[in-house]
């Protein structure tokens, strides 16, 4: 479509230089729309997951107002190149510059990747991390401050409210002390995703939350172990539960964890909107 | 362009063609998850995931970087800022690494705010010396660095010296150099040789690139110079981020998390770690910090050095600029100082 709107204005009027005018034309539509169609992708993509409130799958809310902002002034560039023809005569005052069939072959780049780009961003539900990435990075190996998430867990627990204690507040607290007794008469009640536990999968799971810190592709899972053998007969990988029961000094000899919960319920859950903690 | 008869009555036609294709892309947005369902395997969706947070992440500090650049290009004086500079090439090298102080674009920004830099007047040193000093010389990254790790182990100092230092010393490598402009890529020289913005007014001919007796307004230069520095940062971008996500799904972390205690490797596989996560430099502090227990200090200072400076989204978006031979070179020489500032952490601090 972006190729439609401009090779009326694109094309030379007559050929003043000895390039034929469809290298010209090819390295005229490359210089000229690849960057606008990627920005444009890009905005939009940015702009609608800000306005539905999705942006929190990719990025961190503390970017929110900036991203969107800057997005929109990206629109604006983006929508104002339109008007303005300039940049099109530059390109055939660059004498010397790469052969016609590197111009042609810049121009096929060009267009597979804002094709690849637009479908992939534009068109591809958006979506959170799974346990894929998760099993590429030691579950609770980083991504806690563990002093704060560990007062505020210290806060909740001078409540002694620990149903409301979240997988992250466990973790830190479970980092501090991994004593049985001083976990012994406390429920957990904690929502994530089945996340299996590599050592010991038939029978400990993680319920798993990815920390993030800046943006998703620095995102760390965090979990509580959860033993309950045969596990996999009823959730599956990725499925978001709510787990509620009590620690034990975990039954599983090969699982790395002391402590694991002893499940009395698991519920299946909807993925809630803000997958992720901070 | 060739035939300036027509514009004003054209604009009207461009405009709409772009409100009419914006439009369309947030429709095309707005109902394709009604027919998604296409379900992907993990790793391919958690590549698409990962990429587009890279890109999400770092957009907005390109677009800030650009418009960055189009200020000191297009709006400053010809010479604003090389104004200000001492002469003494040192002394000069040593200002232009603290001007990130009054830029704190993200890295990725910095890519295209070196390039207007350059075609305003930087000798190619001195922009690699920006480049370089500028993500860890900034307020913000200072300040987050600062948050995440106070001045304990001395992590904090040694990013700020190692910052400058490594900037500075590669700097007066390249200002040796016999032919600084044969490091760059030959399109940016290009660039860089056609007067179009700056000097325009100064020199008082008609720009190159324009049709006689009608010079573009500063606007329409600004917008020009959107649309070919997004040409160029923008597929470099895409792919850097897509070559992060791919490195992320492929490569187990924990590979490198089991080399954490050692003096020696803890510096190794953290500058493996920055190169693969690409994390900005404006937030790596907080990033590593939950890696804190499980490496040595020097593992981490390396981490804020390098990381900052090197990783596979910069080299993507420093090739725009650079060529492949001068980038190896830097990021050599990047990689030997970061490793021996984190090394002096460890067995001296």
């Amino acid at each position: 479509m972006w190729r439609k709107g401009t090779s009326r204005t694109a094309v030379p009027r007559q050929d003043r230089q000895h390039l034929s005018r469809r290298d010209k034309l090819a390295g005229y539509l490359a210089e000229r729309w690849r960057g606008i169609g990627l920005s444009l992708v890009i905005v939009v993509a940015t702009i609608w997951l800000g306005v539905t409130g999705q942006l929190g799958l990719y990025i961190h809310p503390r970017y929110f107002i900036f991203t969107t902002v800057m997005a929109v002034l990206g629109l604006a560039f983006v929508v104002a190149s339109f008007i303005f023809r300039t940049p099109a005569a530059r390109e055939p005052e660059s004498e010397g510059s790469p052969s016609a069939g590197r111009r042609t072959l810049v121009l096929g780049g060009s267009a597979l990747l804002l094709a690849v780009a637009a479908v992939t961003v534009l068109a591809l539900p958006p979506a959170t991390l799974t346990s894929a990435t998760a099993t590429q990075r030691e579950v609770n190996s980083g991504g806690l401050d563990s002093e704060a998430a560990a007062s505020d867990a210290a806060a909740l627990v001078g409540n002694g409210d620990y149903e409301r204690l979240s997988v992250k507040e466990w973790v830190s607290l479970l980092a501090q002390s991994e004593d049985p007794a001083l976990y012994a008469d406390k429920t957990a009640k904690i929502t994530g995703f089945v996340l299996p536990d590599a050592a010991d999968p038939e029978n400990v799971f993680y319920v798993a939350r990815f920390v993030v810190t800046c943006c998703a592709v620095d995102a760390q899972p965090i979990g509580v172990a959860v033993y309950q053998p045969g596990w996999q007969a009823d959730y599956d990988t990725d499925d978001w539960v709510q787990v509620t029961g009590t620690f034990v000094s975990n039954p599983s000899v090969r699982s790395a964890d002391t402590l694991a919960v002893l499940p009395t319920t698991i519920e299946p859950v909807d993925q809630p909107s803000d997958p992720y903690v901070y | 362009m060739h035939s300036d008869r027509g514009t004003s009555r054209r604009v009207p036609t461009g405009l709409i063609l772009g409100v009419v294709l914006v439009a369309l892309a947030f429709t095309v947005r707005a109902l394709s998850p009604a027919f998604a369902g296409w379900g992907l395997p993990d790793r391919a969706q958690d590549t698409i995931t990962l990429a587009l947070s890279v890109i999400i992440e770092s957009a907005p500090f390109v677009f800030l970087g650009i418009l960055l650049s189009t200020v000191v290009q297009v709006w400053l004086p010809h010479g604003f800022i090389t104004r200000f500079l001492p002469r003494q090439p040192v002394l000069r090298r040593a200002s232009i690494s603290l001007l990130g102080m009054f830029f704190p674009v993200c890295e990725c920004g910095n890519v295209p705010l070196a390039r207007g830099f350059m075609v305003g007047g930087f000798t190619v040193p001195e922009s690699i010396t920006f480049l370089l000093a500028a993500p860890i010389l900034n307020p913000v990254t200072i300040i987050t660095t600062h948050q995440a790790f106070g001045f304990s182990d001395g992590i904090l100092i040694t990013r700020i010296v190692a910052g400058f230092v490594i900037a500075n010393v590669i700097g007066w490598l390249y200002s040796r150099h016999p032919n600084p402009d044969s490091l760059l890529t030959r399109t940016f020289s290009a660039s860089c040789a056609v007067p179009d913005a700056p000097g325009d007014e100064h020199l008082g001919h008609e720009g190159h690139g324009h049709a006689p007796g009608r010079r573009p307004g500063r606007i329409e230069r600004s917008v020009d110079l959107f649309t070919r520095e997004t040409a160029v940062i923008m597929p470099a971008l895409f792919i850097g981020s897509l070559i992060a996500a791919l490195t992320q799904v492929f490569v187990p972390r924990s590979v490198l998390l089991a080399l954490g205690s050692n003096p020696v490797w803890s510096v190794l596989a953290m500058m493996a770690l920055a190169f693969i996560v690409a994390v900005c430099s404006n937030v790596d502090a907080f990033f590593v910090l939950s890696f804190g227990s499980t490496f040595m200090p020097g593992g981490i200072a390396s981490f804020l050095t390098f990381g900052a400076m090197i990783d596979v989204k910069m080299l993507a978006l420093m090739r725009t600029t650079f060529t492949t031979r001068a980038l190896v070179q830097i990021t050599a020489l990047v990689a030997l100082m970061s490793a021996a500032a984190g090394l002096l952490v460890n067995y001296v601090a």
